[in-house]
């Protein structure tokens, strides 16, 4: 009873923390990293309910992603559709997507479904960039200006500072921690885990195992769908490669993967790990470190090599952390955090 | 019709390296039930590999096929041994994570020793052609390589029928316990499969090389045209990979003609999607449970 206390009294501090940064922390390098966590933990929360609860493993999450994403962007630059309508828009587009996928996909099992899930999304890939009247191709649409939120007349944000988007990017990573705290504690939940764990036992207690796969798509899509739009916004561009490219399934999974599947706070973490390591090495951070410490001089011919390189290296080091994590813990941090407090606990006793 | 012959000539010859691929990833398929995500990553290793052979050495790409061949093997071997062998019993999963993660560390160390610049191998012959007739005509880079293609694969169909060797490989196919009680070193059959997987894929990539742009990340869309080419076959079936490359190729060239050079990887894709809706176990696969 008392550690109940505890945890929802540390949740609350946690929120209260999170709500109250903007209100003392100006710099916008700051808060852009918050932002980056808030929309990696987001993506990865979303793809958990079917890929971590469920135990479907997509690889083209992307497709919702950039579904979402080009949505929003299309309406807002060619119709003028502002961003929380064309949200909106976006989430049922991905509806629609899901239930093809899902009534495609979920016929198949395992590595097939693997497969079909990726040849979704590179079809969708593909389409964005052939469809040039809609799409714009591959030179990808740029958003110049969003248009102010207003309620009525009075404005309510004008989307100039990072301000508005921290709470919105806020907003995202609570609603999907609810989503997923919701679907972990309800029968929904259970049903998915029985699908993950035996498809041919649930399947024989009488459960619908394709209602319910795509009941736990559409939830993962839409959600994903979101996260998308909020990407295209704050970015203010969006072309195939970035938004439906196979590397950004990988990501969203990845996040998932290293954290570790099918538990809330896997996301999280592993958004706490990817994003920081990523961002330090694009901005160039670990190069300009060794050159502090003395172990490379800035003008030597590692240095320059290393100053002109390991800003492209994020994804190397993806790779890098997928192959540890699937050969030394295979449940993620989660998994492996458990694993050594049931060890210590052992040793106790 | 004459658009038609040509589609469909350039659809084989293409088809035949697209067959080497399948091969390759249908062969470590079928003896570890593991599927390769880093394929077309391997593929993209074997390219840049002609690309300095000739670069350094001179040694002209259809000829350094025997260099990079055996390279290839000990690669994938390696790649096997301090790698997939410990996820052979894992989930599918985090098998196909692995290699995911393997293919990205390849494509990005890639990119870090060569820049992600696109690179050209241009061989004296590089966009020649013989006229056949009838307006008809045939790039000679790709009937070059299509008929190496047709040699490494008579061989292979030897040295899976007939030798040892292969038969054991086969026998691990079929059954890995059982093989395993018959006294066949399985252990050594995966190394050796996935060593001739990665070999017939960067075989492959040198063989291309020639006619396509070199650059890392490449990979990613041979690994997909792989899977469709090895599903359609049938999973794990050499003969199916076989077929399967040659029609790919077939279907692609006709797309590319008859539809436009944009949509054709849809049109594959599509296709790829209607095989595993209504005949998921493929050509010449047997359904299994």
């Amino acid at each position: 009873m008392n550690k109940t206390i505890l945890k929802s009294a540390f949740n609350i501090l946690l929120v209260v923390g999170l709500l109250l940064i903007p209100r003392y922390v100006e710099s916008p390098y700051a808060l852009h990293m918050m932002i980056l966590l808030f929309m990696s933990v987001a993506q990865g929360q979303s793809w958990n309910i079917l890929g971590g609860y469920a135990g479907q493993h997509s690889v083209g999450h992307a497709a919702y992603f950039g579904v979402g994403a080009y949505t929003t962007m299309m309406l807002m630059h060619s119709k003028g559709v502002v961003p929380w309508v064309g949200v909106w828009a976006g989430m049922a587009a991905v509806v629609v997507v899901a239930l093809i996928i899902g009534s495609i996909c979920f016929r198949l099992r395992g590595p097939y479904f693997v497969l079909a899930s990726i040849a979704v999304a590179e079809i969708m890939r593909l389409s964005a960039i052939n469809l040039t009247p809609l799409t714009n191709g591959a030179e990808g649409i740029l958003a110049t200006e969003i248009p102010a939120f207003k309620i009525g007349a009075t404005v309510v944000t004008d989307f100039v500072t990072k301000v508005p988007f921290y709470y919105i990017g806020l907003f995202l990573v609570l609603l999907t921690l609810a989503v997923t705290y919701w679907v972990q504690h309800s029968k929904l939940g259970y049903f998915f885990q029985a699908i993950r764990e035996d498809q041919d036992a649930a399947h024989s207690l009488g459960i619908n195992i394709a209602l319910y796969k795509n009941i736990g798509l559409v939830i993962s899509a839409v959600l994903t769908s979101l996260a998308g739009s909020f990407y295209g916004i704050y970015v203010g561009f969006v072309d195939p490669p970035t938004v439906l490219g196979l590397d950004v399934s990988v990501q969203i999974m990845l996040i998932c993967i290293i954290g570790g599947m099918g538990t809330i706070w896997g996301p999280v973490l592993g958004s706490l790990i990817l994003v920081p390591l990523s961002e330090a090495l694009r901005s160039n951070m670990v190069t300009d470190l060794l050159v502090k410490i003395g172990m490379v001089n800035a003008d030597s011919r590692i240095g320059i090599f290393l100053k002109e390189n390991l800003s492209h290296a994020h994804v190397l080091l993806y790779g890098i952390l997928v192959v540890l994590v699937i050969l030394f813990m295979p449940d993620g941090l989660m998994g492996f955090v458990k694993k050594l407090a049931a060890r210590r606990n052992r040793e106790a006793v | 019709m004459a658009v038609f012959l040509q589609s469909l000539i350039s659809g084989i010859l293409i088809g035949g390296v697209y067959a080497l691929i399948g091969i390759g990833l249908t062969l470590i398929f079928g003896v570890m039930r593991v599927i390769n995500f880093a394929h077309g990553d391997i593929l993209m290793v074997g390219m840049y590999l002609t690309y300095m052979i000739f670069t350094l050495l001179g040694i002209d790409p259809f000829v350094s096929v025997l260099i990079t061949f055996p390279l290839m093997f000990l690669f994938g071997g390696f790649l096997q041994k301090v790698f997939i062998n410990r996820v052979l019993d894992a989930l599918a999963q985090n098998q196909i994570l692995l290699t995911i993660g393997l293919g990205l560390i390849m494509s990005n160390t890639v990119m870090l020793i060569f820049t992600s610049d696109y690179k050209i191998l241009s061989t004296s012959y590089s966009s020649a052609t013989i006229k056949v007739g009838g307006g008809v005509s045939v790039s000679t880079p790709l009937l070059i390589s299509f008929l190496i293609t047709a040699a490494i694969t008579a061989a292979l169909y030897w040295f899976l029928l007939k030798t040892d060797t292969g038969q054991a490989i086969r026998a691990t196919a079929q059954d890995r316990d059982a093989a395993q009680l018959m006294g066949i070193n399985v252990k050594r059959m995966s190394i050796i499969a996935f060593g001739l997987g990665s070999a017939l894929a960067g075989t492959a990539g040198a063989l291309i090389s020639p006619t396509y742009y070199i650059f890392p990340q490449v990979g990613s869309v041979f690994t997909l045209k792989a899977f469709v080419i090895t599903v359609l076959g049938g999973m794990g079936s050499v003969v199916g990979a076989t077929l399967g490359g040659v029609l790919i190729g077939i279907t692609e060239s006709m797309s590319a003609a008859y539809i436009s050079s944009g949509w054709k990887d849809v049109v594959v894709f599509v296709l790829f999607l209607l095989v595993l809706l209504f005949k998921p176990s493929g050509l010449m696969g047997k359904s299994r449970t």
